[in-house]
């Protein structure tokens, strides 16, 4: 066999036998054990084995049935005919050493039944005086073998048994079309329960564009692990543990969790492994401060710490973490707004030395230009940072930011408006080493950004600048235009357009990306691009994007591009979207809302069109042939 | 030699499962193990000492139930019993049956 990829070489054995004290565990102390289910049918089958071969033997030792055979044992002759005849035979004389000892083993098994309080209601029920032959009836009742031949219960016909066989209402086995009989009269007793209110078609149809809209859209099944995952989300309260299963998977099942709002503080047990170095808890809403705190006690050589939803994540928490030998390298907070100005000083001057990420989310108030001034002093390590939905921090502290020397990632997302002159303080310092960048909503942010960019970025490949009101095409063309930088894989300037209610048509400046920059930006990034967002960059001309995504005589095509988005570009016509499915092969998802001018275009199959402004609202399904498509459009 | 059109995997316990070549290429382990320089490429027959049976069955029925709907959209989810679960679990691991592979 070849070494197969998720195979762990440390078991000695490595036999898929699950995690011993999960799930399984509970189950088997509910007597529920797939294992003991097929061992028990094992012998089940064995013994069934046995007798067969017992019975035939007997049929070929005595040779006259008919003597002894009588048709009396009116009340249940069908179940109990072949033992009662095996019975009365022995007794006829015919008695081999053998016979004797079997004889005696079912006489034990009878007293036995006898003794049942099943076999004293049946005796009610039936006034029979032949104990022996009830007896008997309910030994082979109790006892179906798939496979074997029986007599049905009801109709006395001859039929095989199966696994599927149902018992009559008097005992017995039924036949076929009497099972079926039975079931309708079970039918019309479930109809009378309240039939759970389903979304039917409608439903269905809803959840297809939801997925769609989620981009979690797929043609075919679900995969295994998938599937897996989400059964055992259903039924996490069944589990005692994970067990040691691997890390991607444990975070797999804690995002599912906490998409059903499920991780409490009973459910947090079993994501804290204590030799883990990393606890991702995707929302700790119902998390109280102590279940925070266990986190440290149960973990104690944690080193990535990710918590959405932190609500009770506070000062206290904060106290213990620093009481304790955990140096996190990695701390992602979200919403975590208990925490005072106080404590994140505190936590950075004594925890901040081995920081290498932090990132903190829906903080209001509390993380401000004070705590950022100290960053420069107190983390050395620090390559990335994000500060997003920030209240507090102003120009001075992307100043202090700008101190630290070390980063590589770098995300900000404030409330405050800021001067452009702040960022081009901030790429002057840093732009060198930068990796990531991202300015969400920077509206004073002008064309002195894109050109510090363009002088001081060089290893750049994530660029999000967005809701810019100042940038002008100009400077994009100046920021693209033989940039040192090799191609961004990643791009968002959504939004960066001019906004003028009085005469929104016109554009005599040039604000925003417009057709010029978009032209020098696909010509630099195009190749390696694999996501663009270009949202409300409505003056980018029609010309522009049929330049762009050309076909024929010097067609461009984009490899890499696997998702675009032209939301509210006003000029993309059914001819564009079909020029860029064509010159983009691995295209997924192509947004287009608010694009007026597209009407009815094919979509090839597999790939997804989003926001067409019909009733439909999302097309997803076409023909394979692309050209076809261009053709006709052309 | 022309390839079969069916491969035919074996448990740890060594019950023999036969199935279409094309359902159980989904699972790139298996499609490395027919695809390399190895026994299974020529004799299309995988073993698997770490699957037992009852839970190799349960793959089986999956690789089934994959390929019929390999290209129908909205597909409804195939029952897994809670008791097999993680084991389930393990094996897909294995197998590589991810969700980014869909």
């Amino acid at each position: 066999m070849p070494p197969c990829v998720g195979s762990r070489n440390t078991r000695p054995q490595r036999r898929i036998m699950g995690p011993q004290s999960a799930l399984t565990d509970f189950l088997a102390s509910h007597n529920i054990s797939a294992h003991q289910i097929r061992l028990d049918a094992d012998a089940r089958r064995r013994q069934a084995q046995n007798n067969g071969d017992a019975q035939t033997d007997e049929n070929t030792q005595d040779d006259e049935p008919a003597t002894v055979d009588p048709p009396t044992d009116a009340p249940t002759p069908a179940t109990s005919s072949r033992p009662a005849t095996r019975a009365r035979r022995s007794a006829a004389g015919t008695v081999t050493q053998r016979d004797e000892e079997a004889r005696k083993k079912e006489q034990k098994v009878l007293e036995k039944i006898k003794a049942s309080k099943k076999f004293q209601k049946r005796k009610r029920g039936l006034d029979s005086d032949d104990e022996d032959d009830l007896a008997r009836a309910l030994l082979q009742s109790s006892a179906p073998l798939p496979g074997q031949q029986e007599n049905c219960a009801s109709c006395g016909k001859r039929f095989t048994v199966t696994a599927y066989s149902r018992n009559g209402p008097e005992g017995g086995l039924l036949c076929g079309p009497c099972s079926k009989e039975l079931e309708k009269g079970d039918a019309a007793k479930k109809k009378a329960l309240p039939k759970r209110a389903t979304g039917g078609s409608v439903g269905r149809r809803r959840q297809v564009q939801s997925n769609i809209l989620d981009g979690t859209y797929a043609l075919g099944a679900k995969s295994l692990m998938t599937l897996c995952i989400e059964t055992l989300a259903k039924n996490i309260d069944l589990a005692e543990d994970l067990g040691d299963l691997p890390e991607p998977i444990i975070d797999k099942i804690a995002r599912k969790l906490s998409k059903h709002r499920l991780l409490d503080s009973r459910t947090l047990t079993l994501f804290l492994q204590p030799a883990a170095e990393e606890v991702r808890i995707y929302d700790g809403a119902k998390l109280s401060s102590n279940d925070f705190i266990r986190i440290f006690q149960t973990v104690p050589g944690l080193k990535k710490l990710k918590i959405r939803n932190g609500i009770h994540f506070k000062d206290e928490v904060v106290d213990y973490l620093m009481s304790r030998h955990i140096d996190l390298e990695d701390l992602y907070l979200h919403g975590a707004n208990l925490i005072s100005e106080g404590k994140w000083k505190e936590y950075l001057q004594k925890k901040g030395g081995s920081l290498r990420s932090l990132r903190v989310y829906f903080t209001d108030k509390h993380f401000s230009d004070e705590v950022l001034a100290l960053m420069p002093t107190t983390c050395p390590l620090l390559a990335r940072l994000k500060v997003c939905h920030n209240q507090k921090v102003t120009g001075a502290g992307v100043a202090s930011i700008a101190q630290v020397s070390t980063l590589r990632h770098l995300s900000l997302d404030l409330r405050n408006e800021l001067h452009s002159d702040v960022y081009v303080d901030l790429i002057t310092r840093l732009g060198v080493n930068l990796e990531t960048l991202s300015l969400t909503r920077v509206p004073g942010a002008d064309n002195t950004l894109l050109d510090a960019l363009h002088s001081h970025c060089r290893q750049l490949s994530k660029l999000r600048i967005t809701e810019s009101e100042e940038m002008t095409d100009a400077g994009f063309v100046r920021l693209f235009r033989g940039w040192a930088n090799p191609g961004l894989v990643w791009l968002d300037l959504q939004k960066c357009r001019q906004l003028d209610s009085a005469h929104p048509r016109e554009n005599p400046d040039g604000l925003g990306l417009c057709s010029g920059g978009f032209r020098e930006l696909m010509d630099h990034s195009g190749a390696k691009l694999r996501e663009l967002n270009v949202h409300g960059c409505r003056h980018i001309e029609a010309q522009a994007f049929e330049e762009v995504f050309r076909a024929g005589a010097g067609e461009k095509v984009y490899e890499a591009l696997e998702k675009l988005e032209i939301s509210f570009c006003e000029e993309v016509t059914d001819f564009v979207v079909g020029s860029i499915f064509r010159s983009c092969p691995n295209l997924r998802e192509l947004n287009v809302f608010g694009c007026m001018k597209v009407r009815d275009v094919r979509v090839p199959r597999g790939k997804i069109l989003v926001g067409v402004p019909n009733a439909k609202g999302m097309v997803i399904e076409g023909d394979d042939d692309v050209d076809d498509v261009v053709m006709g459009d052309a | 030699m022309a390839e079969s059109k069916y491969i035919t995997l074996v448990s740890s316990d060594g019950y023999e499962f036969v199935l279409l070549r094309e359902a159980a290429l989904i699972s790139p382990t298996i499609k490395g193990m027919l695809r390399g320089p190895f026994v299974e490429a020529q004799t299309g027959r995988c073993n698997f000492p770490e699957i037992s049976a009852h839970i190799l069955e349960k793959v089986v029925d999956y690789f089934n139930y994959w390929y019929r709907n390999r290209e129908k959209e909205d597909v409804p989810d195939m029952e897994i019993p809670v008791e097999m679960c993680l084991e389930l679990l393990m094996a897909a691991n294995y197998l590589n049956l991810d969700p980014q592979l869909r």
